[in-house]
């Protein structure tokens, strides 16, 4: 057993997700407590050339699982080798679909205890400690590998729970990549991609979110918080609802059956607030929403709530912000 | 062509819920229902079932005694069996006792198609389905907006970055479904009645060829503290004033805490 802590470091494009860059941060931080270092499971297209330079964002090894582009759930076993033999304190991983999938894979396969997505996680008397709320956010509860459960153990990280680290630099040291058969979970692949014909940002990366519901009422009531997302330097989200009804991708669907993100600032406008929304944007640090609904749900939660209409107030918002910031 | 599709039941998102002394949740206070995220599954397996792709579907849940209504209400939607594990060392269990305990149901039912929610309403982790099917070496085919069959593969549609990709894999596979598949139905009163007369069983840990041991005293995870979130200070309001206004009271407001 080791007191390393590792993390999963997902390429794409060639480059290291924003998720990656987070996590190496965290897996430092926790690293530092642990007396091991951090070390990165990198996979993806661009992972072979680019796992060395995450030492730059806090990883002192790392090891390629895959550089290619098809499932990740196809990296479990090499990453189920490697771990076995590290046996690490902890394994980061990313709440995302890759995330989840290469974590439930070796939860499997190593019989690992799992925590996540959580709140928080620490170190403390040589084990994982992680709080989460659980039961949509009623409870938070603090908790721990069981006494003797084997290592490492699995913990997921929505994005934005660690910031990246800023002018690192260095070279994490490469392991070999595990020469291992990729057993069944190496027989899923995808047979047909599909790009969007826009192209469609990734929300969890967005540190500021102008998110629509069913009150923008259509795909051309999405243009004016466009406008407002590019004042502010932000992206665009959106509801089940207006999701469902076509006027954006369901890429850019916030909840629990969407994404889930963790942004400085949410703004919604005439998103009434449902449960179902609320898990997946509760953890924004400042919550403004627009509304013509004074009783509407999200009134109850937002730090700002203001009633009246979007198509006015929006508008003259995007135009206040140009004004004060000059953009 | 038979699919199990695995119902858990879980605390109404309405639901009061209360914790016990031994800080598990006092599922027995709560009002229970299907996790909303498996009616979706289920109605997959129904949609396949109706278009005659797949012969049998039979609905596979662990938990307590109670648990057996949910499954009773799934077969109300449709579907032909239940099994129900139920088991008093199971209490408490994590994601990987869980995965393991429906792995081994799942190898004595031996479908081709093992199909569940994309997640849990009341832990949202997302692991069993993967972990299940690490446990069993099968495929996996994660997060599918919708599920298809065709001869001896699966496919599954599901999102990717930037659009969506088709993934496929060799059955027997695990799937989890997204609720993109469609709405899940309602069940009829015909359906209702016809339920009470489908067959279900139960399974202890012992019909497994499972042993306390085996499942590492039952959970590799502990509950240390439970407590209430932290209050949250009171929401501000801006309301009976002109858009123009509000926008630069948003404004000032966003520029207060450096947001702009």
């Amino acid at each position: 057993m080791s007191t390393n802590v590792w993390f999963l470091a997902e390429f794409a494009d060639g480059q290291p997700t924003r998720s990656a860059l987070e996590l190496a941060a965290g897996a430092a931080e926790l690293a530092r407590g642990s007396g091991g270092v951090a070390v990165a499971a990198a996979f993806g297209p661009g992972a072979a050339a680019g796992a060395v330079g995450l030492g730059a964002a806090g990883a002192a090894r790392a090891v390629v699982l895959d550089g290619e582009a098809g499932p990740a759930i196809g990296s479990a076993a090499p990453l189920a080798a490697a771990l076995a033999s590290d046996l690490p304190i902890a394994l980061l991983a990313p709440a995302t679909f890759n995330g989840r999938d290469l974590a439930a894979a070796v939860v499997g396969l190593l019989g690992l205890p799992a925590f996540g997505p959580v709140r928080s996680v620490r170190i403390t008397a040589g084990a994982v400690e992680v709080e989460m709320a659980t039961l949509q956010g009623s409870v938070i509860t603090t908790s721990r590998p069981s006494p003797g459960a084997p290592q490492p153990a699995v913990v997921m990280a929505l994005a934005g729970t660690f910031a990246p680290l800023e002018g690192g630099t260095g070279r994490a040291a490469l392991d070999p990549t595990p020469t291992v058969e990729r057993g069944p979970f190496g027989r899923a692949a995808i047979v047909e991609t599909h790009p969007a014909e826009a192209a469609v940002v990734n929300l969890e990366e967005a540190s500021m979110i102008v998110a629509g519901g069913r009150g923008v009422g259509s795909a051309a009531g999405f243009e004016p918080l466009r406008e407002l997302a590019a004042a502010l330097g932000g992206a665009v989200g959106a509801s089940r609802a207006a999701a469902d009804a076509g006027w954006v991708p369901y890429q850019l669907q916030i909840g629990q059956t969407g994404k889930v993100v963790k942004p400085a600032l949410y703004l919604g406008c005439g998103i009434s607030g449902a449960i179902q929304h609320r898990v997946g944007m509760q953890t924004a640090e400042h919550v403004v929403a627009i509304n013509k609904d004074p009783d509407a749900p999200i009134g109850e939660f937002a730090d700002l709530f203001v009633v009246g209409d979007l198509f006015a107030i929006v508008p003259r918002l995007t135009a206040e912000i140009r004004r004060r910031t000059g953009r | 062509m038979r699919i199990v599709v695995c119902v858990k039941q879980v605390p109404a998102t309405t639901a009061d819920k209360r914790y016990r002394p031994d800080l598990r949740l006092d599922r027995a206070a709560a009002e229970a229902v299907i996790n909303p995220l498996d009616e979706y599954a289920i109605e997959q397996a129904l949609r396949l079932q109706e278009a005659g792709t797949v012969e049998m579907v039979t609905y596979l849940s662990m938990g307590p005694p109670e648990a057996a209504e949910s499954l009773r209400r799934a077969l109300a939607m449709g579907g032909d069996d239940a099994v129900l594990v139920s088991d008093p060392a199971l209490g408490g269990a994590d994601e990987w006792v869980t995965a393991r305990v429906l792995a081994a149901a799942l190898d004595r039912l031996a479908p081709e198609v093992s199909l569940m929610g994309m997640a849990s309403d009341d832990a949202r982790g997302s692991l069993v389905p993967g972990a299940v099917a690490a446990i069993r070496g099968v495929p996996y085919l994660s997060y599918g907006s919708e599920l298809t069959l065709a001869g001896d593969q699966a496919r599954v549609r599901r999102l990717s970055p930037s659009g969506f990709d088709i993934v496929a894999a060799p059955l027997p596979v695990v799937a989890s479904v997204t609720d993109q598949v469609g709405e899940p139905r309602y069940a009829s009163l015909r359906g209702i009645m016809a339920a009470k007369r489908k067959p279900m069983e139960t399974w202890a840990l012992a019909d497994l060829s499972l042993s306390a041991a085996d499942l590492r005293g039952g959970a590799l995870t502990t509950v240390i503290e439970v407590r209430p979130p932290e209050a949250k200070p009171p929401t501000e309001r801006i309301a009976d004033v002109g858009p123009d206004e509000a926008a630069v009271r948003i404004a000032d407001w966003l520029a207060a805490r450096k947001l702009i």
